[in-house]
């Protein structure tokens, strides 16, 4: 297995569009803390192109891409909803005590 | 003159955190207050529990997803509670660890996304920590002996030199473990919890059956009693669905079983409990996890302090069961000592 060429390893790339840069900031820096739970058959890497959160991911198996795709999207869902319930009260500047 | 340098500071306004719980199968959110007079008001604390089918446990994923769903309804309720905005908070407390992954993630992924949003600091808790702070706050008690009994935890611990030190603990699975799973031997409901539901039928139970009574030194240990006891339901003389017409004295009934194995269990953590007061000179007993809501044990537990000239302390399931307010109560104090989590380091671990 660990003979398999990092070359010929399957890579998926997923673009996931955000309300703003801001937003597709935060869900970066969010979900970059953690590491993957397998990280020498697992490489992750995160970035934002504008409001873009672009994530590439490349694995040994296609199982393991699916298995991370589908573990990132969940927290991306999480996170998603977090910004989606608190975004705006946060944004507001609050009133001085 | 070092209790001066190692006391927390006063503080001249109130302080507000937010604290964040889920390393088993609760998800808490909680508001706690600090005002400059000493004081501590908890103004909201809101749990919510993934409770399984009678006969399984819960697994760390489905627990996980449970969270995931139910997070932002029970942080907003909290806040509703509390009539607190997120913008008046100080800082958001969350449940580093010890306690199972997928949950202790889906719920730091929240303290996270918050704490970037609001630009407030993130402070990580340790959860036994968590469960000691909020049972000495509740009930006020000066440098007691605590039995932190849990699902994942049984431990004897004491305060000394600025750490809890545990002096005795269980050699393999922890005490709310053992009550949890024999639960699920003889089928009992997981609402609102399997150790409440064990309490209520060991209530009824009228035979003490002789079990393995495993104490060593301040150590338990509890899984062969899970066998010893997992036995019994075996046995010719067990009825699972309580005595007939056509029987005579001698059968077991699963309340027998609840009342012999709750009855064995708690004597042992009373015992080592006491060896542990002996060994450190205090006279209190304080109490804490979801199993310290047991009143069976809390009576125990007093005997037994009453008898060495001392008091139990305990709180009831609000306090004990998991909950959010134990961790903003633990994460408001560090952060007053000056302790925050950078994002970077906001991983959880699970031991």
């Amino acid at each position: 297995m660990a003979t398999t060429p990092e070359t010929q390893w399957h890579t998926v790339t997923i673009r996931i569009p955000f309300a703003s840069d801001k937003d597709a900031d935060i869900a970066k820096q969010v979900i970059d803390v953690d590491r993957e739970m397998q990280p020498d058959v697992v490489k992750r890497t995160l970035s934002v192109e504008g409001s873009e959160l672009v994530a590439t991911f490349t694995t040994l198996t296609v199982r393991l891409a699916r298995l991370t795709t589908n573990a990132f999207l969940e927290n991306v869902d999480l996170v998603v909803r977090t910004i989606g319930e608190f975004g705006e009260d946060a944004a507001r500047v609050p009133a001085p005590p | 003159m070092l209790a001066q340098l190692i006391s927390i500071s006063s503080i001249e306004r109130p302080y507000v955190a937010l604290g964040l719980e889920g390393s088993a199968n609760k998800f808490g959110a909680g508001i706690i207050r600090h005002d400059p007079d000493g004081s501590t008001h908890v103004l909201s604390n809101v749990r919510h529990t993934y409770i399984t089918p009678p006969g399984e446990g819960f697994q760390p994923r489905d627990t996980a997803l449970h969270h995931r769903e139910w997070a932002l309804t029970v942080i907003n309720e909290a806040l509703k509670k509390a009539v607190v905005s997120m913008h008046d908070i100080d800082c958001i407390c969350f449940t580093k660890g010890p306690g199972m992954g997928a949950p202790l993630v889906s719920v730091a992924l929240v303290a996270r996304t918050l704490s970037l949003l609001y630009r407030k600091p993130l402070v990580g808790v340790n959860h036994c920590v968590g469960h000691i702070e909020m049972g000495r706050q509740i009930t006020g008690t000066q440098n007691p002996v605590v039995l932190y009994v849990s699902g994942g935890n049984t431990q004897v611990i004491a305060y000394s030199q600025q750490c809890y030190r545990i002096f005795g603990e269980t050699l393999d699975i922890a005490v709310g473990n053992c009550l949890d799973r024999f639960a699920r031997v003889i089928n009992l409901s997981n609402d609102p919890s399997p150790g409440y539901n064990i309490e209520q039928e060991a209530k009824k139970g009228k035979r003490l059956l002789p079990l393995p009574y495993a104490t060593k030194g301040m150590d338990v240990s509890l899984s062969g009693i899970l066998t010893s006891i997992e036995a019994y339901t075996a046995d010719k003389r067990f009825r699972p669905d309580g005595p007939s017409a056509e029987d005579g004295e001698d059968i077991i009934t699963p309340q027998d079983l609840c009342f012999s194995l709750q009855e064995t269990v708690f004597a042992m953590l009373v015992e080592i409990t006491e060896r542990a007061m002996a060994h450190i000179g205090s006279r209190d007993a304080l109490i804490v996890g979801g199993v310290g809501c047991n009143e069976r044990l809390q009576e125990m537990m007093g005997i037994m302090s009453r008898e060495r000239g001392g008091n139990v302390f305990a709180t009831d399931e609000r306090f004990c069961i998991d909950n959010g307010i134990m961790i903003a109560q633990a994460g408001l104090l560090s952060f007053r000592m000056g302790f925050e989590t950078p994002l970077a380091k906001s991983t959880c671990t699970q031991r």
